[in-house]
């Protein structure tokens, strides 16, 4: 009786940092693929999440919170995100490609500050959460414990956001010229194929990636303004251990950091959170360039 | 003085450095000649320590300093000068040289003497012996390529080596230019009992100044001989000379 | 080396704003006396950033991280344990140093980005560290209340110790700009390659660096527990680390005073616009902006280049006299 019930919490416990794990992979493999192609950690991409889920809240709450209203939100907030991260490269960022990188991340930070400011004054410093619709509520047994639906469906939504990415980059032309750019952007350049809306693209995509990631993550955390500031060190984390710029590694790192904390909830759970920084140190010590290869 | 025996380097798929041998004897002034690709650089960066072999020996004065890191090697006496023009742009010309003597001196650590007072007389005798003594305050970025060159040839006596490798002494200087360096290279080596081995693609420099050539291709090293023995080998004029 | 300096222009000029903070107190409030003394600390700050970032080249990004520690350390040491007080303070600078070194072992091994986001992780590990072991350090409430001798305690008194202190380490940092270690890590900054090929340990040297400059921001950490008598988990966050990027940014990158400038400017920045608004970082996010595109090199900078020339063009006339 007694194993059945430990075996249950830890599979629970489990099943729910694999969960996180898919929420942290949607927004690390977004950061990713910004530091792919742009060679810039994109500092605002905390930001974009956090008004991905703002976004979300007012969709979702707009139409008295009815079902179609939570899925509006959820096909909506990513595309907002994307519109506002358009609207920053192409007034502003776009025109310090050629600088050097450490100017590219400090545009970066500096838009973080503004997109924070921003979100404060547009929602509010309140707590807001929303509700998943009726079906993706509550729990079912699985091996012998309750799992919440949601957390179900997040566990199908990661994979599915993994493959997309995967067939974006490897299969399409899109992906194919991205990839070339991150390795020799004036080689790209010099066939004729305008390097600048490739960044553009590829900076809007991982925010649009960072906004869905706090469109789907908001039904199960209370929507407030500190998400940016945390969220990003965890994506940066994960993004190092799985290799600059490497979507797969992101899905690895985010795995990594997902499983460690439902581990440390288990043994220490005031530490709880220490355990995912206590595995990248190792894994840092072991192979500071990551456990995947970086994409240049 | 060096000796190279069957070095071999690959990256990834690519063998850039496939079984180079070569013999530097003391005062020689040694030629390495090849055709574009032919690994003369990834050599000269895996006698200097900027790149580890993967299979073969470097022998310096007998010591086997084959994987011995850069910073290291130069304190054996081997100093280098860049194909391209390797130079600290924002620091003066000055300054170039002496970051150069002080690390020879080892006072690059000193922490709480002024900079700009020492070792001035030994940086001062390079400028003036390599001629760049009246630019000495110049941004080293802002020199003419023909003195940037000198310059790198210069940081590189800062070292007081006793072999000087340079990789493509004379590239893209006008005829003049070259002839100049090389007068200086040659002034150079017999002042100061250097030896030097060094790779160039101007064949006229490289029959006139060399006292052995080295021949290389597709990271093999066909043949080492004095430059009369290669001008009449059949083998290297037809596979770089072009023909009799 | 002493009476030349002594003879310069720049020395006239320190002499005479020594002069004048040094009389502020008479003439000024407390808050004007309170608010100059967050300036030497976060300028001490600044600076310690610049001699890695813009004299060395090194990708610092969470150079906050070690003068967190030195506060912490100093500010435990304070209040939890019996130590006299010149122990705590002491010892602040020195584990932050002790920090900076192991970090910066792991960190030299790789290049620019890498180490950057290398030392952002390891740096994170620290402040998670700081935020949740609660018993030890209070989390995110932080310390308060640190007890400070007396010849230190007061607004003025701290002001005069900060000054002192403040100006002891730009003077030691100075001699070490400009002596061959200095010149040697620029040189390092500009062409690692190339000095690899002269013979300079390029590794050893940039670790030698990092200790030095970690060193004096656990010197700027302690001077904050002096004068705020508290410490806080978010002097350990990213945050705070590429504000302080601003700052030399700001005021200019490749000279020696250009970030207490921007230090200066950007606390009073802080405390009189955010005296009127909620939404000062919105407006540092803007300044940042207009710093990018239209003054990357600061406001010192701007003058830079020409002063450098004139500056070398004396100094080498020295020499060859």
């Amino acid at each position: 009786m007694e194993t059945s019930h430990t075996l249950a919490a830890l599979t629970s416990q489990l099943l729910v940092g694999l969960s996180r794990a898919m929420i942290l992979f949607i927004v690390s493999s977004g950061l990713s693929f910004i530091l792919g192609v742009l060679r810039v950690p994109n500092v605002a991409h905390g930001s974009l999440y956090m008004i991905g889920a703002f976004a979300a809240h007012t969709i979702a709450t707009a139409f008295d919170g009815s079902v179609a209203a939570f899925w509006l939100a959820m096909f909506c907030a990513p595309l907002i995100v994307a519109v506002i991260s358009l609207v920053a490269e192409r007034l502003l960022f776009c025109h310090l490609y050629e600088r050097e990188h450490l100017m590219l991340l400090l545009f970066t930070f500096a838009l973080m500050l503004i997109l924070g400011d921003l979100t404060k004054m547009t929602w509010g410093a309140d707590y807001r959460s929303i509700v998943a619709p009726p079906f993706l509520q509550g729990s079912i047994p699985v091996l012998g414990t309750a799992f919440p639906r949601y957390n179900l469906f997040l566990l199908l939504v990661g994979p599915l956001v993994a493959v997309g990415l995967w067939l974006l980059s490897s299969k399409t032309k899109f992906g194919k010229i991205a990839r070339a750019a991150a390795v020799d952007r004036e080689m790209v350049g010099a066939i004729g194929i305008n390097v600048s809306w490739v960044f553009a693209f590829a900076f809007v995509l991982g925010c649009l990636l960072a906004g869905l990631g706090g469109a789907l993550v908001s039904p199960t955390i209370s929507i407030t303004l500190g998400m940016d500031h945390s969220i990003i060190i965890e994506a940066f984390l994960i993004v190092t251990i799985g290799g600059l710029g490497n979507i797969w590694g992101a899905m690895v790192g985010s795995l990594i950091f997902g499983i460690t904390q439902s581990v440390g909830v288990m043994v220490l759970p005031q530490f709880a959170i220490v355990f995912p920084y206590l595995a990248v140190v190792i894994i840092l010590t072991l192979k500071p360039t990551g456990l995947l290869k970086s994409v240049w | 003085m060096l000796q190279v025996e069957n070095l071999q380097k690959s990256f990834a798929d690519f063998k850039a450095v496939d079984g180079a041998d070569l013999r530097v004897g003391q005062g020689d002034l040694v030629a390495v000649i090849g055709p574009n690709g032919a690994g003369k650089t990834t050599l000269f960066n895996l006698i200097t320590g900027h790149l580890q072999p993967d299979k073969g020996r470097i022998l310096f004065k007998g010591e086997d300093i084959s994987h011995l890191p850069a910073h290291q090697v130069c304190r054996k006496g081997i100093a280098r000068s860049f194909q391209i023009a390797n130079i600290f742009p924002r620091l003066t010309v000055f300054r170039n040289v002496q970051v150069s003597v002080l690390s020879q001196k080892k006072l690059s650590r000193t922490m709480f003497r002024p900079a700009h007072r020492m070792v001035v007389e030994e940086t001062r005798q390079i400028l003036e012996r390599v001629g760049l003594n009246d630019q000495q305050l110049a941004l080293a970025g802002s020199l003419s390529h023909g003195d940037k060159r000198i310059l790198e040839i210069a940081i590189a006596l800062g070292n007081e080596p006793e072999l000087l490798i340079l990789d493509e002494p004379t590239a893209g200087m006008s005829p003049d230019e070259t002839a100049a360096t090389m007068a200086l290279v040659q002034r150079l080596a017999r002042e100061q009992g250097l030896t030097i081995l060094f790779c160039e693609h101007d064949m006229d420099v490289v029959f006139n100044v060399a006292t052995s050539i080295m021949v290389m291709q597709q990271g093999r090293t066909i043949l080492q001989a004095t430059p009369e023995e290669v001008r009449q080998n059949i083998t290297v004029q037809e596979a770089y000379l072009g023909g009799a | 080396m002493i009476k030349n300096i002594l003879r310069t222009p720049s020395f006239l000029w320190t002499a005479a704003v020594l002069l004048v903070l040094l009389l502020v107190p008479f003439f000024a409030g407390r808050f004007y006396v309170y608010i100059l003394a967050v300036v030497f600390v976060t300028g001490l700050l600044a600076m310690s950033l610049n001699l890695l970032v813009g004299h060395g080249g090194a990708y610092q990004f969470h150079h906050c991280v070690f003068y967190g520690v030195g506060a912490y350390t100093a500010g435990l040491i304070l209040a939890k344990t019996s130590l006299p007080a010149w122990v705590g303070l002491c010892a602040g600078p020195l584990a932050a140093a002790l920090t900076g070194l192991v970090i910066g072992a792991f960190c030299v091994r790789l290049n620019k980005l890498y180490f950057g986001m290398l030392q952002i992780s390891l740096g994170s590990l620290i402040w998670i560290v700081a935020l949740r072991w609660y018993d030890l350090t209070n989390g995110d409430d932080g310390i308060h209340g640190i007890p400070m001798p007396e010849l230190l305690s007061g607004s003025v008194n701290a002001y005069y110790f900060l000054l002192i202190v403040v100006s002891a380490c730009l003077a030691l940092m100075y001699l070490i700009l400009k002596s061959p270690f200095g010149a040697t890590l620029r040189a390092v900054r500009d062409n690692p390659q190339r000095c690899e090929a002269v013979g300079i340990d390029v590794r050893r040297h940039q670790l030698l660096a990092i200790v030095i400059g970690t060193f004096f921001a656990g010197v700027a950490g302690v001077l904050f527990v002096v004068l705020e008598g508290s410490v806080f988990p978010d002097m350990l966050f990213w945050v705070l680390s590429l504000e302080i990027f601003i700052m030399c940014l700001l005021g200019g990158w490749f000279t020696f005073f250009g970030p207490m400038l921007g230090a200066a400017i950007m606390v009073a920045l802080r405390t009189f616009v955010g005296s009127y608004t909620d939404y000062w970082t919105l407006i540092l996010g803007v300044v940042l902006i207009l710093l990018i595109f239209f003054l990357p090199e600061g406001i010192m900078g701007v003058n830079f280049r020409s002063w450098q020339r004139r500056r070398e063009r004396r100094r080498s006339a020295d020499a060859v006299r």
